[in-house]
């Protein structure tokens, strides 16, 4: 387990100094991208803003504690942005054109090659910045010691839901070969997940916290970290993250065998 | 102990796909409605391959080669049949099974574009647990025997055609595969880098022991590298033997070639071997029994002005262009072959 476990880390370390190397060859295009996640930063934090510029309270969360919510999801999104992203684009090329081949002889499991080999670098220049502005707003609504120190490993949880179910979406792609419309539905996922719960009308709120459960990518730990009794969060959180990944492995082995690897 | 590397039974693969009609309208009834047909890609295959073999795995385009390849090395799953490689069922994708093979493809790259080889073969190295030692020997000696030791740390789109496959088999063979699959690994390369392409195979080969199944279209491969052939035709086995046989598949003739100084008028000695001349006639191709070889060609040079003359170098072409041109000869063969 610990040998497993060197070894992929040893492959990663690699992955991280491959995708560097590559993303400071291309200078100009590396600074765009730092601008552009800055960009979207700050204009999802000035739209909120703009809102509390008219109302007092929206849901039950004041007009700081609403900007913490979306401080969390943006750390999620630059963590996402960063080690992810790419590889979604990525596996819908490499199916298309067959260059999933050689990724599926690699001497590692194949899910582990096709979703975290290629790293966003410019996203993490940016982390920084998305951090500040999480540390900022829990300053502000007056976040006890023991909630700062939850925070880490409830991104972490959020994260890792976000992408099992992201990672299932993506299977889809070796049936359907192009990745286009799957990734754009993806992305509408991610942005029903960057607002809170309460937002949604019942019957899509119990859907997508229960069904689909993305809500509970940013409301779970932020609902909790607000009001500790709302712990069932969390467990859904759990559950939802272990049946998720047990679904990704059962069709991760059927979508391998569908593969037919286009021609060369 | 069993010395077969490769063990293959009533191996089959289908592949779905439709047509489309052209144009909008084909575009838009192809949207609501596609006829699907189902293709035998490769159909009762059966195979036996050896420790230490180099096996030419011929056929026309769209035999089934690169399928075949594809199910060696657990790409794809196959539809029926069995297969074991090394004792393991490919698909099933097992890590010591992976770190025992290796496969080149001519038409696709595994090095990263926009980075220098070594920064992709440091990471292959970390895929299969390569000890500094071990890495940095295997990569000097290929480096120096490919003659790309100064190509290394220059950025992979940068490098020609052939230094780049010089560099994906250094990168497919750094983990000293016991397996390894060549499909095309000259294909669009220069005479001289396909020579240094098969002498680096023959070179690796003759060290490692290694078994080696390679395709090809380019019969100089073939004749370079291999001993054994295996013919696939519309995805079913047609010939299974020596290259020397396979040589020999047509009839045991020689194909000779005479070049003359002046031009030569009806000669019904010449004409008698199946001649083909030139417009010119001061050259013929003529076909002559290997027995009546010397004979044959000694009464030419006596009688005529011959200026050159030479046996056919690559019989293994020919024989595939007439099969591959002509079916109906293939099935002949096919019968003689199998009784």
């Amino acid at each position: 387990m610990i040998k497993s476990f060197k070894h992929y880390l040893g492959v990663y370390r690699y992955f991280v100094s491959t995708s560097l190397s590559e993303a400071l060859s291309f200078r100009t295009s590396f600074v765009l991208l730092i601008l552009m996640d800055i960009f979207f930063y700050f204009s999802v934090l000035f739209s909120v803003d703009f809102l509390f510029d008219h109302t007092l309270m929206i849901g039950p969360w004041s007009k700081y504690q609403l900007l913490f919510f979306i401080a969390f999801m943006l750390n999620i999104d630059t963590i996402h942005m960063g080690v992810f992203s790419s590889n979604f684009w990525m596996l819908g090329f490499k199916i298309r054109t067959g260059e999933l081949d050689f990724d599926l002889l690699k001497p590692t499991h194949s899910i582990f090659v096709a979703f975290f080999r290629y790293l966003k670098p410019s996203s993490m220049v940016t982390a920084p910045v998305a951090w500040g502005i999480l540390v900022y707003y829990g300053n502000k609504i007056g976040l006890y010691w023991y909630d700062w120190l939850m925070i880490p490993p409830l991104l972490l949880m959020g994260l890792a839901l976000l992408c099992v179910l992201e990672f299932i979406l993506s299977t889809s792609m070796f049936w359907l070969v192009e990745g286009m419309g799957v990734n754009f539905l993806r992305m509408q996922m991610q942005q029903m997940a960057r607002w809170p719960d309460f937002i949604y009308k019942y019957t899509y709120q119990k859907i997508f916290t229960i069904a689909v459960p993305l809500l509970l990518i940013g409301s779970g730990p932020v609902h909790f970290i607000f009001d500790k009794s709302k712990w069932p969060y969390l467990l859904g959180m759990v559950v939802a993250l272990i049946i998720s990944s047990l679904i990704l492995i059962k069709i991760w082995d059927k979508a391998l065998r569908q593969y037919d690897s286009a021609s060369s | 102990m069993s010395n077969k590397v490769i063990e293959v039974t009533n191996l089959t693969k289908q592949f779905k796909s439709y047509k489309k009609k052209p144009g909008i309208k084909g575009s838009i009834q192809s949207f609501f409605n596609r006829e699907y047909t189902t293709k035998k890609a490769v159909h009762d295959f059966n195979l036996e391959i050896n420790k230490g073999e180099i096996i030419g795995l011929l056929g026309p385009n769209g035999a089934g080669k690169t399928t075949l390849m594809k199910m060696f090395t657990g790409i794809i799953v196959p539809s029926a049949g069995e297969l074991t490689i090394n004792g393991h069922r490919p698909w099933e994708r097992k890590k010591d099974f992976k770190k025992k093979i290796a496969l080149v493809m001519g038409q696709k790259s595994q090095l990263w574009w926009d980075i220098p080889a070594m920064d992709s073969f440091l990471l292959l190295q970390k895929f299969y647990e390569l000890s500094d030692q071990e890495f940095k020997t295997r990569l000097d000696y290929m480096a120096e025997l490919l003659g790309v030791v100064d190509l290394l740390h220059v950025h992979v789109r940068k490098l020609s055609l052939g230094e780049r496959m010089k560099m994906e088999l250094m990168a497919s063979l750094l983990h000293n595969p016991d397996v390894i699959f060549l499909d095309e690994p000259t294909i669009g390369l220069d005479l001289v880098a396909q020579e240094n392409i098969r002498e680096f195979v023959l070179d690796f080969h003759k060290k490692n022991g290694t078994t080696i199944i390679i395709t090809s279209h380019y019969m100089a491969d073939v004749q370079a590298l291999c001993k054994r052939l295996v013919l696939i035709f519309d995805g079913t086995k047609a010939y299974d033997g020596p290259l020397e046989k396979f040589e020999k598949i047509l009839g045991n003739e020689k194909t000779v070639s005479f070049s003359f100084s002046e031009e030569i008028g009806g000669c019904d000695f010449i004409d008698k071997y199946d001649a083909k001349w030139n417009e010119c006639r001061n050259h013929v191709d003529i076909r002559v029994p290997e027995e009546e070889l010397r004979e044959v060609s000694k009464k030419i040079l006596d009688l005529y002005p011959v200026i050159e003359f030479n046996t056919e170098k690559m019989p293994i072409e020919r024989v595939m262009k007439t099969l591959m041109t002509n079916p109906e000869v293939l099935r002949q063969q096919r019968e003689n072959l199998s009784s």
